[in-house]
């Protein structure tokens, strides 16, 4: 009984959300400038920088090259002091290795890989802070990045991840609710054409609710979206508005 | 020696004159730009469903029936007659391989060089072997682009005596997009450096030389110490360049020497300083409004 | 809208952790008052009042109370009551009441669901204008003390143009002046209700923990380890962790069930039990083995705990020392003291108060009716009207310095002897929940008029047309078992068992179910049915009445007319049944040689095929048992029984049951194939044959060899055990073999080993409960999991989850268990009533013979008492001899056996008024100064006891209700 209710009876969650309410999101592109593109995104209490690097001529091995498309290489760590315990080794663990290629599927299938044959793409994630949804951050923030080095992208890809409790689906799940034991559903979705590039799901969830709790990630990511499009904008606004200036001296 | 330590959060944000609205050809990966079928497919966008998306996030430009979307930042696409600078990253058969910042290595071919003695020598088996002592890994060089070829990979050529390796000089890396296309972009500043103003973005400052020593080609390189002043000279444009850059100022060279102007009240390092930055691309920016009206 | 706060905690495990979670504030969080007139969050329905009426003297204008962690904690009887209304339970308040007592909180929790009293939640945690910020170096106590002080004062100014007050009650003194400096209005909870018009409600205020100081300085116990020196003294191994089970027979004696331990260790007397009462999580530390002691053979006499205190206290350590001493080495037991109580798990107790011989005074003892529970002292002003009535009161404290925790009256039941007093009593007393069915619960209910859809009707099977019937006891409402029998063309026979399709009513996680799997059973009193689900559902909707369509899950086979089975088949089922009939009328149609309507045919090929499987059964090796059931003839204007019958069994009622046995096993195949891992089954482990040394040292006696090497072999060897003469002698031999048995127990299937599954009594390898889901919670499980495997449900995550299950299972055991002995006290209870009018002679059958007592068998009531053979009062040395080898009783030329006939008086010993006994006292044989002269001779006793009680009214016996079991305890 003195277990953790994640949904009270007035329908706040545990940090004082409603089921369908994201955390905040923050987010800067183009911290790096040796990358050709950057990003650092929080999502509440989850911390993630992501560089992108590239198209450029494959490195190492010449065989790796695809002859009709970019291959994308993507690298996914966790700094040691991201999680509660310290983390031993930052890459290279069985989750990491599983997140990495998470993160490779999704952006291949949204990258418009065909248009830079014989080339390589580096996408390197790193979690500086871990609190629920690393995979949701990690994939938001690699799509910043992308943007701000302009790899051409078929749409935004936008994740987030939910759970289910009490009759209810609940979004953006942090940490304490991640780790509660309820089903946890992972989407990335592209926004505006509705479609799912990836779905995870952990733990159990009655088929029945699986909709109910898809619909509400669904729903969530849009949100996402339009919260990171509207900023995209209003920096590229920004932006041109200094370049027609400068453009007319 | 003092070191200027502040923290992010008292670093003032600069005032935001530019607050506008929507100029309406601001675009965002997977936008409609149109569902006209009448355009043509430019960069930066892609078909589907009989509608034009864009693939980027940027402007969109129209030329005639070419539409395509402009990125504020990308990497270099090379067009034929660019001047570029890059860096030899290895030697090959007949070649060496040259970094532009483009999305493959160029490739500057042994017979499209200069090699010392005379324009119209033949290349031979012996020009292979002393290959590295022309142009070794490392070196920094200048070229126009010859050709473009099918999978986007870059062929360059040094022949003319203002192409060749570059010597003694700083390398400034910039975004491709914020050089500007002039007629030249080889420029002797009355400040007393040369620029060189790669359209990769590339840039190259140096101290002024002498006329008869830019026909070498390069290929001697000149050693001789560099005067303390001209060295500050140069420091002071790479920082202005760089604070140019910093608030996407296009580049050619009034701007770059009205930021050298305007940056004289300045010591050099303190041009790295956000606020310094702001005043000087400030001031640069209401000369040219001025002289441009 | 969203403000974000992070804050960070430091928690220790192993080291220190810095723990940084988010937490968002908000500014749409409504006050939840109707008469607020800034721009809050509308609501549908504003949980507080408009216009609140003010009852208080201490505050005359409308006002919203506001009570701290503490107040709803130790007060929660006074805010349960009706008249206390509008009351705002701050988020950070229920939070913390969730973690100190589960019990609390869902009382808590109820009433903020129930309308009518007007509770809300404010969360203030969430709300940016009152949340507050734990300062450096404050507690965690103080914080939330400003929390709540916060919150009050924002509702105050919030509501300030409304016209209404917000009044904090702390019993905190700190708390009210700073509430006071911050000028909110903050009372105790005393002064508060004192100001109240409903004065009643002074005497639930439950005791202060200070104002105990004032019963003199003297500490009598050893102070409780604090929380962190437990910890350590647990993991060091100094201390031992576990549950303080207190001896029925003596409560200062207790074994402590040590976790991870099998012994258990014993405590003794009053000063090392140290203030822990019975069913507390204690922390003990073990005495070292020269003081160990064992349980005395004294028996505590009520009067042994006088009411002067002082002269109790005294003598209390002085007679410890002296049992000590007198324990021999090798009867000593590991002794341990308790250092320290890691949770309390004190409840409400009925009991009687004791008299005292100043009525006037305010401060009382109270007798708990449960032996194991010690007396609790408590104030009241009503002691004179209380005096005769049995009521409730809950334990608040139990200071240093006082021999009896402190309590405070919470209701009283009634009057002691009353009919619906006592049924209440028993009730409580096995933890039987009976309050009604709360609102939450009812919003499940179907609404009426209740419709068949057309949607339900094309996924069910339409047996409408089925000639289906039900049988049951006479009055039975809640009908769960219909069946029907068909021959087919092929000559076999098309038998069917539909059950009421419980299921589709009660969905899983809501309300509802949680209460349905909560109460676990539907209880049977004699009188009185303690429904598990609503009345709608189990006398309506789910009841398979004649002449209405019911949905049904049936269980259809196809049999040769050999019983042997050749298809089964599970099916969710629209079924018509045709007649209701009891086991009489269904026998007098099957024995009715010219009725051949459709019905009796279906009846009797039941019938013929139930005989066969029950043949089949018994050849198997399951067990035909016997117990005695009675019911009671009761007037229906007074429901005092007036008679009192065995029940009578009919071909009829093993006709039906059998059907249900087979439709259980069926089921239990099936969903155990299904889900191999967290199928809901019973099973009833084969006890150990030394359980039977009773049974077959009794039957020697007579002659008969007991074979208990197998279920097959037993049956046999009782089916033998026959003597002419004595025609309840193999009866009687069934009653005792049933004494032997175990517990038959729920479990879940992924627990324990298929070998574990076997059903002892029926002699199958699998058994669960389907058949009555109305009143049986483990069936409705077993619909859901039958439901899934036929595709007919969706599962839920519960359902596949094993340690749920079993976490089901063992409450349903629990609740089984008490429905039990709540039903046979119940039984108690009727007998009581029934003798407490007369003295009768009755014959019986000796059924044991003990040491100092007979115990006789009436087969007339069905009743079971003992004769005491050494007389209590004078203590002299018995008349008697026992002889252990031969387990007899003699008493000069009289010699008592096993399976004897005796007549014995039956009559209530009242010397105790909360546990009457029935006394029997020995007739016939007549042994000198033992035995006494039969009712008939002493009649005139018997008149003076009539004359003194009502006298009986001979209206119409009416048949009340159910009898206390309607199948055989054994399935």
């Amino acid at each position: 009984m003195a277990g953790m209710e994640l949904l009270s009876d007035q329908g706040f969650r545990m940090d004082g959300r409603k089921s369908n309410e994201l955390r905040r999101i923050r987010f800067k592109k183009g911290v790096f400038n040796q990358a050709d593109g950057s990003a650092y995104l929080e999502q509440g209490n989850t911390k993630v920088l992501a560089a992108v690097y590239g198209p450029h001529e494959i490195r190492g091995s010449k065989s790796k090259a695809l002859h009709d498309r970019v291959l994308i290489n993507c690298q996914y760590s966790m700094a040691t002091f991201s999680t509660q315990d310290r983390k031993r080794r930052p890459r290279g663990d069985r989750k990491s290795q599983e997140m990495t290629s998470h993160l490779k599927q999704t952006f291949d299938a949204v990258v418009l890989t065909e248009l830079y044959p014989k080339t390589q793409l580096d996408i390197y994630v790193e979690v500086l802070q871990s609190d629920g949804g690393n995979y949701c951050a990690s994939v938001n923030a690699a799509t910043l990045a992308l943007m701000d080095a302009g790899i051409p992208m078929k749409d935004y890809v936008i994740a987030c991840a939910g759970s289910f409790t009490r009759e209810t689906p609940i979004i953006d799940i942090n940490h304490l609710e991640e780790s509660s034991g309820g089903a946890e559903v992972i989407m990335a979705i592209l926004p505006r054409c509705d479609q799912i590039v990836f779905l995870e799901m952990n733990s159990r969830l009655h088929e029945d609710h699986l909709s109910a709790v898809m619909d509400h990630v669904m729903a969530g990511c849009k949100d996402i979206f339009n919260v990171l499009n509207q900023q995209v904008r209003e920096e590229l606004v920004r932006r041109t508005v200094q370049d027609s200036l400068v453009d007319s001296g | 020696m003092s070191v200027d330590i502040r923290l992010a959060s008292s670093r003032g944000k600069g005032a935001d004159l530019y607050h506008g609205e929507d100029p309406g050809n601001i675009v965002t990966p997977g936008d409609v730009i149109t569902a006209d079928t009448g355009f043509m497919r430019g960069h930066g966008t892609y078909m589907e469903e009989d509608c034009l998306h864009a693939s980027v996030a940027g402007t969109v430009e129209r030329v005639n029936k070419l539409v395509s979307v402009r990125p504020p930042k990308t990497r270099y696409n090379g067009e034929i007659g660019d001047v570029v600078i890059g860096r030899v990253i290895e030697l090959a058969l007949r070649r060496w391989r040259v970094e532009t910042h483009s999305r493959m290595d160029s490739v500057l071919m042994l017979s499209s060089v200069n090699l010392p003695g005379g324009e119209l020598r033949r290349r031979s088996e012996e020009d292979e072997k002393m290959m590295r002592s022309y142009l070794k890994e490392g070196d920094l060089i200048s070229a126009e682009v010859q050709n473009v070829m099918s999978d986007g990979c870059l062929s360059l050529h040094t022949r003319s005596l203002k192409y060749g390796k570059l010597g003694q000089g700083t390398l400034v890396q910039v975004s491709p997009s914020l050089v500007l296309r002039r007629k030249t972009h080889f420029h002797n500043l009355p400040v007393g450096a040369s620029i060189i103003l790669g359209n990769n973005g590339f840039i190259w400052l140096s101290p002024t030389q002498d006329e008869q020593d830019g026909d070498t080609g390069g290929y001697q390189t000149n050693l001789q110490p560099v005067s303390h002043s001209d060295r500050e000279v140069i420091a002071r444009l790479r920082n202005c360049v760089l604070a140019l850059a910093d608030r996407q100022m296009l580049l050619f060279d009034t701007s770059i020497l009205h930021a050298y102007e305007a940056s004289m009240k300045h010591t050099v390092k303190e041009l790295l300083k956000p606020e310094v930055i702001a005043d000087v691309v400030d001031l640069v920016r209401q000369r040219m409004e001025l002289e441009g009206s | 809208m969203l403000t974000n706060k992070v804050f960070i905690k430091k928690t220790k495990s192993g080291g220190v952790m810095k723990i940084v979670r988010e937490h968002y504030l908000r500014d749409d969080i409504s006050c939840g008052s109707p008469a607020c007139d800034k721009d809050c969050e509308a609501l549908d329905r504003y949980p507080l009042e408009e216009k609140p009426i003010s009852d208080s003297k201490l505050v005359p204008v409308p006002h919203y109370i506001v009570p701290d962690t503490n107040v709803v904690l130790h007060q929660i009887d006074i805010l349960e009551d009706p008249s206390v209304k509008n009351v705002i339970i701050l988020q950070i308040v229920l939070d913390e009441i969730r973690h100190r007592s589960a019990p609390i909180y869902k009382r808590v929790k109820d009433m903020l669901c129930n309308s009518a009293k007007c509770f809300y939640t404010y969360c203030n945690e969430f709300n940016m204008h009152t949340y507050v910020e734990r300062k450096p170096k404050e507690s965690a106590n103080d914080r939330n003390d400003r929390a709540i002080r916060k919150a009050v004062g924002w509702y105050a100014d919030h509501l300030i143009k409304a016209g209404i007050e917000v009044v904090l009650l702390t019993n905190d003194a700190d708390n009210r002046k700073q509430a006071v400096a911050e000028d909110l209005m903050a009372f105790t909870v005393h002064d508060y209700v004192k100001s109240l018009s409903n004065q009643s409600l002074i005497d639930r205020l439950a005791n202060p923990l200070n104002q105990s100081s004032d019963f003199g300085g003297k500490t009598l116990f050893p102070e409780h380890l604090g929380l962190a020196e437990i910890q350590k003294g647990i993991r060091s191994g100094k201390y031992l962790q576990g549950t303080l089970l207190i001896s029925r027979e003596n409560y200062l004696e207790a074994n402590v069930s040590v976790r991870d331990q099998e012994n258990m260790v014993f405590v003794q007397g009053l000063y090392n039990l140290n203030r822990a009462v019975n069913d507390d999580n204690v922390v003990i530390e073990m005495l070292p083995e020269a003081e160990w002691s064992c349980p005395s053979s004294m028996v505590m006499r009520e009067d042994d705990a006088k009411d002067e205190e002082d002269e109790a206290n005294e003598s209390m350590t002085d007679t410890e020392t002296l049992i000590r001493n007198k324990v021999p080495k090798e009867l000593r037991q590991p002794t341990g003291h308790v250092v320290g109580i890691i949770k309390r798990n004190w409840r409400q107790y009925c009991g009687i108060l004791q008299p005292s011989v100043i009525m006037e005074r305010t401060r009382h003892l109270f007798i708990p009716a449960e032996k194991r529970i010690p007396k609790i002292r408590i104030e009241t002003r009503q002691a004179q009207t209380l005096m005769s009535k049995r009521i409730i009161v809950a334990i608040d404290s139990w200071p240093r310095n006082s021999r009896y925790p402190l309590g405070h009256f919470v209701r009283c039941l009634g009057e002691v002897g009353d009919k619906d007093t006592e049924n209440e009593v028993l009730l409580l007393e096995h933890d039987v929940p009976h309050a009604n069915f709360s609102e939450a619960v009812l919003s499940f209910l179907p609404k009426m008029p209740w419709t068949i859809t057309e949607e339900e009707e094309k996924r069910r099977r339409d047996l409408r047309h089925l000639d289906i019937c039900s049988v049951d006891p006479p009055g039975c409402t809640d009908i769960d078992d219909a069946l029907h029998c068909r021959e087919l063309e092929n000559g076999n026979y098309e038998v069917g068992v539909h059950i009421a399709d419980v299921s589709h009513f009660i969905r899983p996680g809501n309300a509802l179910d949680q209460e349905a799997a909560n109460r676990g059973t539907t209880v049977y009193l004699t009188d009185k049915r303690i429904d598990m689900v609503p009345d709608l559902l189990s006398s309506n909707l789910c009841s398979l009445r004649c002449d209405v369509f019911r949905f049904a899950f049936s269980v259809i086979w196809e049999m040769t007319k050999d019983a042997d089975i050749v298809k089964t088949d599970f099916t969710k089922s629209i079924i018509l049944s045709k007649a209701s009939l009891t086991y009489a009328q269904a026998q007098i149609r099957i024995d009715d040689q010219n009725d051949h309507g459709n019905l009796t045919k279906s009846l009797r090929g039941l019938n013929s095929l139930a005989k066969i499987l029950k043949k089949k059964r018994l050849d198997n090796g399951a067990l035909s048992l016997a117990s005695t059931e009675v019911r009671f003839h009761v007037d229906s204007e007074t429901h005092d029984p007036i008679d009192v019958q065995t029940k009578e069994l009919r071909e009829t009622n093993s006709m039906v049951e059998e059907f249900m046995l087979l439709a259980n096993v069926a089921v239990a195949e099936k969903i155990l194939h299904e889900f191999p891992d967290n199928a809901l089954l019973r099973r009833h482990p084969s006890p150990p044959s030394s359980n039977f040394g009773p049974v077959i040292k009794a039957a020697e006696s007579k002659g008969f060899e007991i074979d208990v090497s197998s279920g097959k072999a037993l049956a046999d060897s009782l089916d033998k055990a026959v003597v002419p003469e004595n025609p309840y002698f193999n009866i009687m031999l069934r009653i005792m073999t049933t004494r032997c048995m175990m517990q038959a127990v729920y479990f879940c299937s992924g627990m324990l080993q298929p070998s574990d599954y076997m059903h002892y009594g029926l002699a199958a390898p699998v058994y669960t409960h389907f058949t009555s889901p109305i009143r049986r919670y483990s069936d409705i499980i077993a619909h859901r999991l039958l439901a899934v495997s036929i595709g007919a449900d969706s599962s839920y995550q519960d359902l596949l989850d094993k340690s749920k299950i079993q976490k089901v299972c063992n409450n349903l055991n629990f609740r089984h268990k008490m429905a039990q002995y709540a039903g046979r006290a119940s039984v108690n209870l009727h007998t009581h009533l029934f003798f407490k009018k007369r003295i009768q002679d009755e014959e019986g059958y000796v059924l044991f013979v003990r040491k100092n007592a007979l115990q006789v068998l009436i087969p007339k009531y069905g009743l079971e008492g003992t004769v005491f053979l050494n007389d209590e009062n004078k203590k002299s040395s018995s008349i008697f001899v026992y002889n252990e080898e031969e387990s007899t009783q003699t008493a000069g030329d009289v010699i008592f056996h096993v399976f004897d006939p005796v007549i014995v008086q039956l009559s209530i010993d009242r010397s105790n008024v909360q546990h009457m006994k029935l006394s029997l006292k020995l007739v016939k044989p007549q042994v000198p100064g033992f035995s006494v002269p039969s009712a008939s001779e002493s009649s005139e006793q018997q008149e003076m006891d009539t004359s003194s009680g009502t006298s009986l009214s001979s209206k119409s016996n009416a048949d009340v209700g159910k009898p206390p079991q309607k199948k055989k305890k054994k399935r």
